[in-house]
């Protein structure tokens, strides 16, 4: 068998043993594996297993992931993220889908403590689905709105996607970082003029709660400054030179201790459990981690790389489409595969051909997180559906998925944006020599 | 369809971590002493830089505490099944078809783990004489491959024997 | 081609090191007449680059590049003696001392147990690239934080400077924001990692670093070829490490020329002050090859052969290993 040949049929065994419910990095591995026994040899196999996964156990950079993830359950703990929907939620509640809006809003600020999709539309649900189910807002509305959201949490620096992405493509954390900023914004606000159009042609979707009045809210506000501000010294720090992106995240977590404490509420046990939390997170990420290296270097050995990378050049169409045809590739497999692993999948073929074409890597990182986040939006394989669909479980997948088609012209539109204007991406690390 | 997800986050209900024996808390109290030190010794970096006072080597103690940190995660992750999976086929199935599969992935689990221990104790025992060791602190390498050899057949088991209980619940079903 | 080989490099394909390899690929494809051919692997796509000796050694390619320098663990010797050649002129002088301590120690066969060496590289020469303080004299270095490679960092502790290691990936972004006053690097980091941008100083202090065996076969691989292939790829070893040097050398002058255009200010360390570097550096290098014996290896000859081959060569530009080597082979596989 030649090995394109024995290539698509490890991509085919890896789609069946996905479909069975394999776990998503055990099947990456063992197809791997499998494929570099059959390609090479089973015992260059088993050393590059035991290479890989050590190698990726003990990676510095690899190393924020977790302590990202813990400042994210520490302020969690601490109530944060709670605090953060609420003043939202006093500001805007008022309006047509306000609490909507608000969600948007809490995501956003929470995505700037979490690295994670996952975490950030868990975290900010938990809150916010109960209460704009209260408030009598259509399921299917709430929850896609919550679901397309929490994808903000997975571009807002800090992020884990990028930092996966910068290690593997040799591009500055920091500059990926600054670069996410402005397209992490402008994302959040496309979503809230999702929310306002919607909810203007169907006031039903999201009634309007009680006003607050001022001198509530700025109370309200109070409660979150030290949140504020520890958000503020993380990214400042990071972008004055405090710190490096890598020490940011121990930075962060020290911070974020010192504001537990200062809030009061840390105890021993609350502690533990956020680092046992960190710990189920981080397992389950780095499993994905090592099958998804060991799967890349069987599909590299297969040549299949070469013949799609041969394939966009000879396509000689404008870098344009040759990144549209990309995006349409990685929404298509990502409608199966993990983002992680997506990216992990994708990058060694697409960035040098993305290079080739002219675009700067610290873009194409951009452009492949913010294209990879819709995959945790849309069906079959949207995570971030399946951890709302967790925690409320009387609403029907086929409810949540309807109410995230507008989200998803949202995003589709959004990311037309970044491909057309890639300023938006490249100004900001630029100003700041990140 | 919703296995994959119920560990991921604080929200959650808590895992069923009561009857995860020694070796599960073991691996909790690991994998945290690895947070707090690669924690501290970034920030103590930080602040170091800061102060005039220098500690070298602290991405080493970093590398060391993650080697802690993601062996003993993955472990955590495995005993309360929370690696992520697809489940857009299974939830369609009869139960007993579906637990027919989850033990065959609970198998799968278990023989790559078994693989990637046999590599790295192909690699560690290449490297056993080889004093593998950090550049500037010297930590010694081949203790921290162990863990992680340890951790893989840990794992192993713990797939084993989840494939095991699943089998013995069915039958008692 | 009867022998399709598998090469790995954890460089990407436009990297000066890749154009070597492809250059070397070229040659030994037409030597062979077509029947050795080439599959290339860059960008570690299959090899790691820290463990690539043991992937070689196992099969996970036929032949790769290989840094025994940055190697953790079965490679000291290999990795200590490249500290040793304090004083050499150039990297075809390295190569070829290289070579002799090679065939002289066994220490250094032993360390490439299963490869075969198919190219030694010398190390390039870095220098000083600070971001507002030249460096003039030795003295300018106290109280720096530069970043540096750790077999310099006892060195610069000693001249007063305040050395960090961090990875080569975050120097930019610390240089820009003054996180670190410079950084100790090969002059085509100036243009290669947009060094120009964020630092104005480049003094030439020479690091004397040593050659290493940089490309290798596995033993396995080597035994399937016939005897006249397997002496064609021998053959070839000048032709590999003349490219190397040859790219190496034009890395750098690339790097030096995009820093002159860039405003980078390129200033030499006066003789005497170099001089009294080399003392310090031949003391560290000492220092080196004694904490040797902690891996049961005997480093003090080692140095003494590769100090002696040195001044010899300087003295009556001598192209032997003296009269106690054997003629220079491949080392041993
Ligand atoms: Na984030
Ligand atoms: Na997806």
């Amino acid at each position: 068998m030649i090995p394109e040949l024995i290539g698509l049929a490890g991509i085919a065994l890896l789609l069946v043993l996905l479909t069975f419910g394999v776990p998503i990095g055990v099947s990456l591995a063992l197809v791997g594996i499998g494929g570099l026994a059959l390609l090479i040899s089973p015992e260059a196999a088993l050393i590059k297993s035991g290479v890989v996964s050590f190698e990726t156990i003990s990676k510095y950079e690899l190393g924020v992931l977790p302590l990202f993830l813990l400042m994210a359950h520490i302020c969690f703990a601490a109530g944060a993220s709670r605090d953060f929907f609420d003043v939202a939620a006093k500001f805007v509640g008022h309006r047509r889908g306000g609490l909507a809006l608000a969600s948007i809003g809490g995501c956003a600020g929470f995505g700037a403590i979490s690295g994670s999709s996952l975490a950030t539309v868990a975290t900010i649900s938990s809150v916010a689905l109960p209460e704009m189910r209260k408030a009598g807002y259509h399921p299917g509305f709430a929850a896609g709105a919550l679901a397309a959201g929490g994808t903000l949490g997975s571009l807002i620096p800090p992020s884990g996607a990028l930092i996966v992405f910068g290690i593997i493509a040799e591009q500055s954390i920091g500059k990926l970082f600054a670069a996410a900023i402005i397209p992490g914004l402008s994302q959040a606000l496309f979503y809230m003029i999702a929310i306002a159009i919607l909810c203007a042609v169907k006031p039903a979707l999201g009634p309007s709660a009680q006003r607050v009045p001022w001198r509530d809210r700025l109370p309200a506000l109070r409660k979150i400054i030290d949140i504020l501000l520890l958000i503020v010294f993380v990214i400042g720090g990071l972008m004055v030179g405090w710190f490096t992106p890598t020490e940011a995240a121990s930075v962060g977590v020290v911070a974020a201790l010192l504001l537990w404490t200062l809030r009061g509420g840390f105890n021993r046990a609350a502690f533990g459990e956020a680092l046992r939390a960190t710990l189920r997170t981080t397992g389950m990420i780095y499993v994905v981690i090592i099958g998804a290296i060991l799967f890349a270097t069987f599909i590299s050995v297969t040549g299949i790389t070469d013949v799609l990378s041969g394939a966009v050049t000879d396509f000689h169409a404008s870098p344009i489409v040759a990144i549209i045809v990309m995006a349409l590739v990685l929404l298509l497999l990502g409608s199966f595969l993990d983002g992680l692993a997506l990216m992990l999948l994708t990058t060694p073929i697409f960035l040098p051909i993305a290079v080739d074409l002219g675009f700067s890597p610290i873009w194409f990182g951009i452009f492949l997180v913010r294209t990879m986040e819709i995959g945790f939006v849309h069906p079959p394989l949207g995570l971030n559906v399946y951890v709302i669909q967790a925690m409320a479980k009387d609403i029907p997948l086929g409810t949540i998925f309807r109410g995230i088609i507008p989200f998803l012209v949202a995003d589709f539109l959004h990311l037309g944006l970044i491909i057309a204007v890639p300023a938006l991406t490249l100004w900001l690390p630029q100003v700041t020599g990140a | 369809m919703t296995a994959e997800t119920e560990s991921l986050e604080p929200p959650l209900a808590p895992p069923p971590e009561a009857g995860l024996g020694r070796l599960g808390h073991a691996a909790y109290w690991i994998g945290s002493a690895g947070l707090l030190i690669a924690t501290a010794a970034d920030a103590i970096a930080v602040a170091g830089r800061h102060t005039g006072f220098h500690l070298l080597g602290s991405i080493e103690v970093v590398q060391a505490a993650v080697v802690l940190i993601a062996s003993s995660a993955m472990v955590a992750a495995t005993i309360v099944g929370a690696h992520a999976s697809v489940h857009i086929l299974t939830e369609r199935l009869r139960p007993a078809t579906a637990e027919r599969l989850a033990r065959g992935a609970a198998l799968l689990g278990a023989l790559l783990f078994l693989l990637v221990a046999a590599g790295s104790i192909w690699v560690a025992s290449d490297l056993w004489s080889g004093f593998e060791q950090t550049e500037l602190l010297g930590i010694p390498l081949r203790w921290l491959r162990m863990l992680w050899i340890a951790a893989a057949l840990l794992i192993a088991v713990l797939f084993l024997r989840s494939a095991f209980v699943r089998a013995a619940g069915r039958h008692s079903a | 081609a009867d022998h399709v080989l598998t090469y790995a490099s954890p460089y990407p394909p436009t990297h000066p090191f890749s154009r070597a390899d492809i250059e070397w690929m070229r040659h030994v494809e037409k030597a062979s007449g077509g029947r050795i051919a080439f599959k290339p692997f860059w960008a570690g796509a299959l090899i790691s680059s820290d463990m690539s000796m043991v992937e070689i050694r196992h099969g996970v390619a036929d032949i790769g590049l290989i840094t025994p320098i940055y190697s953790r663990g079965g490679a000291h010797m290999l990795r200590a003696q490249s500290g040793f050649y304090g004083g050499v002129v150039d990297l075809a002088d390295q190569v070829r001392v290289y070579d002799c301590l090679a065939a002289k120690f066994p220490a250094f066969g032993d360390e490439l147990e299963g490869l075969h060496v198919l190219a030694v590289q010398g190390g390039n020469f870095p220098g000083v690239l600070t971001r507002n303080r030249p460096v003039r004299s030795l003295a300018d270095l106290k109280g720096l934080r530069l970043r540096a490679q750790s077999d310099a960092i006892d060195v610069l502790k000693r001249l007063g400077a305040d050395p960090v290691n961090m990875p080569m990936g975050e120097v930019y972004s610390a240089l820009a924001k003054g996180v670190i006053d410079g950084v100790v690097a090969p002059a085509d980091t100036i243009r290669s990692l947009h060094f120009s941008e964020v630092a104005r100083y480049f003094t030439s202090v020479h690091f004397s670093r040593g050659a290493y065996p940089a490309r290798a076969m596995s033993d396995r691989a080597w035994r399937r070829l016939p005897a006249d292939l397997q002496a064609l790829l021998a053959a070839s070893k000048p032709v590999w490490e003349a490219a190397l040097g040859r790219e190496i050398l034009k890395a750098e002058q690339a790097g030096i020329a995009f820093g002159r255009e860039h405003g980078i200010q390129f200033q030499p360390l006066p003789a005497s002050e170099q001089a009294s570097f080399d003392r310090l550096y031949g003391e560290y290098a000492r220092l080196q090859a004694d904490q040797l014996a902690a891996f049961g290896l005997e480093g003090r000859p080692v140095l003494d052969a590769a100090q002696a081959l040195i001044s010899a060569r300087k003295s009556r530009n001598d192209s032997s290993c003296g009269p106690a080597a054997t003629p220079i082979l491949e080392t041993r596989g």
